[in-house]
């Protein structure tokens, strides 16, 4: 245990004990591209690394139950006065530290240990909670990010009994979450974002559950200065419909029936800064080839951002519900 | 290993002109907090109450007499024993009232 201070935890969930969190086995799942080449040597009997698959360098592992790790509140730009923050990105939310605790069984703690991060909404449709892992990149590469996560509407009072004891409601109040990065080449090369989105539901609250990428890129603050307006209801893209369907992305997850069970899942997602692209998806027993989606570019460059490397997570509610995205810990690696 | 410690930014100039509370914010790894409230602009008197909550849902005052804002200006208060939640509530003497506030939560181990 990392952190000296720990809260009690009433119980374990499942996936933390025995099973000690097991990725899925590469030899099992679809792999289009191959990216890892098998466990590193280095993994074996460090429980805590070898839930993952790294490339062949590791750029750095958090464990939230070490502290925020350097994952902050994406900050919109400005030059002094908060009153200038455009409404778009003004109120990502601080993340969080969570123990998971629920009002009806206490303390769920985290895949391993207690904390995990969390984001969380605002009650309000389309509020958005997004955390930043800001760093740089020495030469392009394949990148690999992986997770252990969950998700969750916050719990509500509501319902009215019209419910047959499996499928709670309250997964029908958790809209979105979606990992994104940030990458420049500084002024002679190009701006890019990759973003994989994880549509719950549609904006009506049907069920939908269903990868998604983005076509479009949302103004940046240079943009809007030169007259461009932007909407307010999704952070991620210039209008609120650039968005596609992830071939294969269809993707029951594990809700787990009610507001206050965490079930933890792994993702491994990898893109390529040398072909500026996506190149696969993992999330549990799925494995999606992202090779072919395009890739939105600025189309201008942008100053003091050379080699930015920016890792994005975040969660959206589509309704008045606090939406939850935990992560127990996350793993960078390149292939360079 | 150092103690850890976090401020997070509860509200950035935000404007409120009726009663509230702050969102929510997990505290459960932190020994001591303290919160600072910023008033940038204030038409009024302004009471900020520390709340507590075992769950994030249900929430009741902090017995320590909550702070009194009637100008522009740095306030804070700080706390401990506090549970694994906190927010603030906050409320005017008198109605057509507003204040432009930053609020800052900082935790330390």
């Amino acid at each position: 245990m990392s952190m000296d201070r720990r809260l009690f935890s009433a119980g374990m969930v499942a996936a933390a004990s025995a099973s000690g969190g097991q990725a899925p086995r590469r030899t099992n799942a679809p792999t289009p591209t191959s990216v890892p080449t098998g466990p590193l040597p280095y993994l074996a009997g460090n429980p805590e690394l070898a839930r993952f698959n790294p490339l062949k360098r590791i750029l750095f592992h958090d464990d939230f139950d070490n502290g925020i790790n350097g994952w902050a509140e994406l900050q919109a730009n400005h030059n002094g006065n908060l009153d200038d923050l455009r409404p778009l990105l003004k109120d990502m939310r601080p993340p969080q530290l969570s123990s998971c605790t629920f009002f009806d069984l206490g303390t769920h703690g985290s895949l391993s240990g207690t904390y995990s991060l969390k984001l969380a909404t605002r009650p309000k449709p389309f509020h958005t909670a997004v955390g930043v892992k800001r760093f740089t990149y020495a030469k392009p590469c394949k990148v690999q990010m992986e997770m252990w996560f969950t998700y969750k509407a916050e719990q509500t009072f509501d319902g009215d009994g019209n419910w047959d004891g499996n499928v709670s409601p309250s997964e029908l109040n958790f809209g979105d979450f979606t990992i994104s990065n940030d990458v420049s080449e500084g002024e002679a090369g190009p701006r890019y974002q990759c973003a994989l989105r994880y549509m719950n539901t549609d904006l009506e609250g049907k069920s939908l559950q269903k990868w998604m990428y983005k076509t479009s890129l949302h103004a940046t603050t240079k943009m809007e200065r030169q007259g461009i307006t932007a909407q307010t209801d999704d952070y991620h893209v210039l209008k609120t419909t650039d968005w596609a369907d992830v071939p294969g992305g269809y993707q029951p997850l594990c809700f787990n029936e009610i507001a206050t069970k965490v079930n933890w899942h792994y993702l491994r997602w990898v893109f390529d800064i040398q072909t500026r692209r996506n190149v696969e998806l993992q999330v549990n027993e799925l494995t999606m080839d992202l090779r072919n989606i395009p890739v939105p570019v600025y189309d201008q460059g942008y100053r003091s951002l050379n080699h930015l490397l920016n890792l994005l997570v975040d969660v959206r509610t589509h309704k008045s519900v606090r939406n939850f995205l935990f992560i127990d810990s996350v793993l960078v690696s390149v292939d360079a | 290993m150092v103690r850890r410690s976090f401020t997070a930014v509860i509200e950035k100039n935000a404007t409120f002109s009726a009663p509230f509370e702050t969102e929510p914010y997990e505290t459960g790894w932190a020994e001591e907090a303290r919160w600072f409230v910023r008033v940038l602009e204030l038409d009024g008197q302004l009471t900020l109450t520390p709340q507590l909550s075992p769950d994030g849902l249900f929430w009741c005052d902090d017995e320590k007499v909550p702070m009194v804002v009637r100008d522009k200006g740095l306030y804070t208060l700080s706390l401990r024993d506090f549970g694994n939640w906190l927010r603030l509530r906050g409320e005017f003497a008198r109605a057509s009232s507003s204040a432009k506030i930053m609020i800052y939560l900082a935790l330390k181990e």
